[in-house]
């Protein structure tokens, strides 16, 4: 007994097939379009090869003096507010204290130890580190830390991303589109390196790309440029030649990544690391 | 013969759900930007647009073309790993159009942000207790910027 | 559109915040981003799921004492569904970027996804629930009423008019189906809003696998909270007698719920003191220094012990009516006030510390601005207009108390 009035089956299926045909249709019209805009156009810059080049960067932490003029010439190049609060890059100071009077002893006897580290970082490093408050007997090992985004092969901003705003790009960078971000700061919270912030003038993700204007157009990101004491050290993995400054580096000192237990693959690597630096 | 017909609950409900999935599609059409997913999950047009921006500092490169004489001398004393714009600042603009200047440096003790006595500082690096080292004279009275240990 | 506070800041503002920072932060830390709009998120969006669940009880598991409550639970969760995406839009730096989530969602991030399950919910459970539960409703009230109402559920009858026995039982067959399928939706709801926290391995108190079960088991704690409050209070409002046997059922599954939750989070504290990792120094400095008060007292005391003893009291000792109705109505007070506290331990709480496991900053709470204090009232008190709007419209006096179920369906 059929007691429903409206329309039959085969009317719905054939009203559903019109509406998909259409769809079908304008499916087609947009990816024709695209591919035809890919031909036609070409998103790299004019004579840059993307796919050509792989960036990268090393920190030699032996050799930081802890100036800060890297941070500030970051600043000017970027047009960072000047602000504490907002760094693409920054230097971090460890002092690594003796132990105090009593506090390791083992069977009676006070043993050699390191005491408590003490870490800081005013205004990022820039206009360098005053005297610190640790008295110079009290320190036992101190040293300078320069941290930037640490390119990150399996980066989590990247796959936090809810729109595609932040991308590792074909030539090793991670960049934020800024005309694209929405600004969730869903990509700061899953840097664990802190390398990220949300830009109050733009109200989008910023960080460190490396300097992307200055290395596709030959020139060194404005931190290594201005560095004094080469602790920084920048080059392009796919620079197979004897002159890349990567390749001494890579081949003849001991590296270390921040946090590999988080399983980001960063890449910037680090000589002379010290197990308390974060 | 009858055709079994689909409750008037069910049709209505599926042309809505048609219509609500149309308007998703179509707008996609229209909403999502040209060039993405070229490379990846990403508009690719942004790397032009990132390469594209003006750059404010020269490089130690460009400093060379017109000042040779003092980068040749530089380049054989201590300082030569030390960028030009380092102590000189941003000089982008100045490479563009020398007419604009750079300010000069009138702080006696500028050298002091890199060789003051820092407990951090590793050991070899050159480093003074500005207090006793200088006993309130300027760096550059003993000691050249481009070829500190010049006439030492 | 208000002007975003931080322009009109000078460094007096940054030289506040670097006053209060403890410790060691990586620089950029310094600004807490995820203000308390996003502790409002977790929060509405819990409680939509949470009083789902209590539909579902009367529908699926067939609680018939929850009978007088069924419509109020699912009005009461589109209200705040609709109300929830509301903090998120005000938190973004570009809202009227807010489409591309939908139409270029990144499969990797759960934020993306969430889109998509907010989408599902609204629509395919809780939106087609609501329509076969009210359609006989809407197609006699669009005959009776007048005016604009005549419009309004005449448009809601989506021009189906058949409420013939057929189509009726049609109706509670495909409405039950939804409710099923809407049980696991409404874990997968508020569950991916846990996994938004859950995924941030970046950071030691969000990033735990315990984080989606601790969200779903606090959010069903807070939705019958609010089924109770609610109830409660349109009762009082209307006149009408509440019907005790429909709020000692709540009541009873306010307690299990809280026990469920006490115990799921006391097994994250646990295992957190037992595995004792590198975080766990400066996250029980987090606890006992920044969140002491809402932590210890707000969510755990306030929020679970005293309501948790309240409701177990009830059970035990036979007090009057009146007595059981304020106690109830306290307790329904308490817990959603002190789930309220447990968003904000685990948002708030989260940003307080640096990554560098080495010190912390701090949270200035504005009171006025895009992301202030009087926004996330608004947008709390928001679902409760919304919801008595719907009362009024939708749940008419003479069906508050128990109805008996249609004859259609009771053969």
């Amino acid at each position: 007994m059929n007691v429903f009035k409206n329309a039959t089956r085969r009317q719905a299926l054939s009203a559903l097939g019109r509406v998909a045909a259409g769809l079908a249709a304008l499916f087609t019209v947009k990816h024709v379009k695209a591919a035809v805009q890919g031909a036609v156009s070409t998103p790299a810059p004019k004579g840059y090869d993307p796919t050509a080049h792989q960036w990268q960067m090393a920190i030699d932490v032996e050799k930081c003096i802890g100036c800060g003029l890297c941070a500030e010439a970051c600043k000017k190049e970027n047009h960072v507010p000047k602000e504490p609060g907002y760094f693409r890059t920054w230097v971090e100071r460890y002092i690594i204290k003796k132990p105090k009077a009593g506090a390791m002893v083992m069977h009676g006897e006070v043993v050699m130890a390191r005491g408590e580290t003490v870490v800081d970082s005013p205004n990022g490093g820039i206009g360098g580190f005053s005297p610190s408050a640790v008295p110079k007997p009290e320190i036992l090992k101190s040293f300078f830390v320069p941290k930037l985004c640490n390119l990150c092969r399996h980066s989590p901003c990247d796959q936090a991303c809810p729109v595609g705003a932040t991308f590792r790009s074909p030539d090793g960078v991670v960049l934020v589109d800024w005309k694209y971000c929405i600004g969730c700061s869903f990509c700061v919270q899953a840097c664990p390196y802190g390398c990220r912030f949300i830009s109050p003038v733009t109200h989008t993700a910023e960080k460190c790309t490396l300097c992307y204007h200055r290395i596709t157009h030959g020139l060194k990101p404005a931190c290594v440029e201005i560095c004094p004491t080469g602790s920084r050290i920048f080059g392009d993995l796919k620079d197979l030649s004897p002159s890349n400054p990567l390749r001494k580096f890579y081949e003849n000192r001991k590296l270390q990544t921040l946090k590999p237990h988080l399983g980001t693959e960063p890449h910037v690597f680090y000589a002379g690391l010290d197990g308390e630096v974060r | 013969m009858s055709q079994p017909k689909l409750p008037p609950q069910l049709t209505r409900l599926l042309l809505v759900t048609v219509a609500i999935v149309a308007v998703y599609f179509a707008a996609r059409h229209f909403l999502v930007p040209p060039s993405f997913g070229q490379y990846g999950w990403y508009r690719a047009d942004f790397l032009k647009e990132a390469a594209a921006l003006p750059t404010t500092y020269a490089g130690a490169a460009a400093c060379a073309e017109c000042h040779d004489k003092v980068v040749a001398k530089f380049a054989k004393s201590k300082h030569k790993g030390v960028a030009c714009e380092a102590c000189h600042g941003a000089q982008g603009a100045h490479a563009d159009d020398p007419a604009i200047k750079p300010a000069k440096i009138t702080d006696g003790l500028f050298c002091v942000r890199c060789h003051a006595a820092n407990p951090a500082r590793p050991e070899k690096f050159p480093q003074v207790n500005v207090a006793e080292h200088n006993a309130g004279t300027k760096c550059g009275e003993c000691h050249s910027p481009h070829h500190p240990t010049e006439g030492l | 559109m208000m002007l975003p506070p931080i322009l009109l800041e000078t460094t007096a503002h940054y030289d506040e915040l670097l006053k209060h920072v403890q410790g060691f932060i990586y620089p950029n830390e310094l600004n807490l981003l995820w203000s308390v709009l996003i502790v409002c998120y977790p929060y509405i969006t819990g409680l939509v799921a949470g009083a789902f669940i209590m539909a579902s009880l009367e529908r699926v598991f067939r609680v018939k004492s929850l009978q007088p409550t069924y419509r109020l639970s699912l009005l009461t969760s589109l209200a705040f569904l609709l109300v929830a995406p509301l903090p998120l839009l005000f938190h973004l730096g570009h809202p009227e970027r807010c489409f591309e989530v939908m139409m270029t969602p990144h499969i990797t991030s759960p934020m993306a996804i969430f889109g998509f399950v907010y989408a599902w919910y609204l629509m395919a459970v809780l939106l087609l629930e609501l329509w076969f539960d009210y359609r006989k409703d809407l197609v006699e009230w669009s005959r009776t009423a007048t005016g604009w109402r005549r419009l309004l559920y005449s448009l809601l009858t989506l021009g189906v008019r058949d409420v013939s026995l057929d189509a009726l039982r049609f109706d509670d067959k495909i409405g039950r189906a939804i409710t099923i399928i809407g049980i696991p939706s409404a874990f997968l709801l508020h569950g991916y809003v846990g996994f938004i926290f859950g995924s941030v391995k970046a950071n030691p108190w969000w990033g735990t696998v315990l984080m989606p079960i601790i969200f779903i088991f606090s959010a069903m704690v807070s939705g019958i909270a609010l089924l109770m409050f609610l109830y409660l209070v349109t009762c009082w409002l209307r006149r009408v007698s509440v019907d005790m046997a429909c709020l000692e059922t709540i009541g009873k599954c306010l307690l299990t719920a809280l026990v469920v939750d006490f115990a799921v989070e006391a097994l994250d504290w646990i295992h957190r003191l037992y595995i004792a990792d590198e975080s766990l120094d400066v996250l029980v400095l987090l606890a006992s220094g920044r969140l002491i008060y809402s932590l210890f007292v707000m969510q755990i005391f306030m929020g679970m012990i005293v309501p948790g003893l309240a409701l177990a009291g009830m059970i035990v000792y036979k007090a009057g009516v009146k007595m059981r109705q304020m106690v109830y109505f306290t307790c329904s007070l308490l817990v959603l006030i002190g789930i309220f506290a447990m968003r904000w331990n685990v948002v708030i709480g989260g940003q307080l510390f640096s990554k560098s496991l080495r010190g912390f900053t701090t949270y200035k709470l504005e009171l006025v601005g895009q992301e202030g204090l009087l926004t996330s009232l608004i947008l709390l008190a928001m679902p409760f207009v919304i919801v008595s709007v719907m009362i009024h419209l939708f749940l008419p006096r003479s069906e508050m108390a128990a109805r008996p179920t249609s004859p259609a369906i009771q053969n």
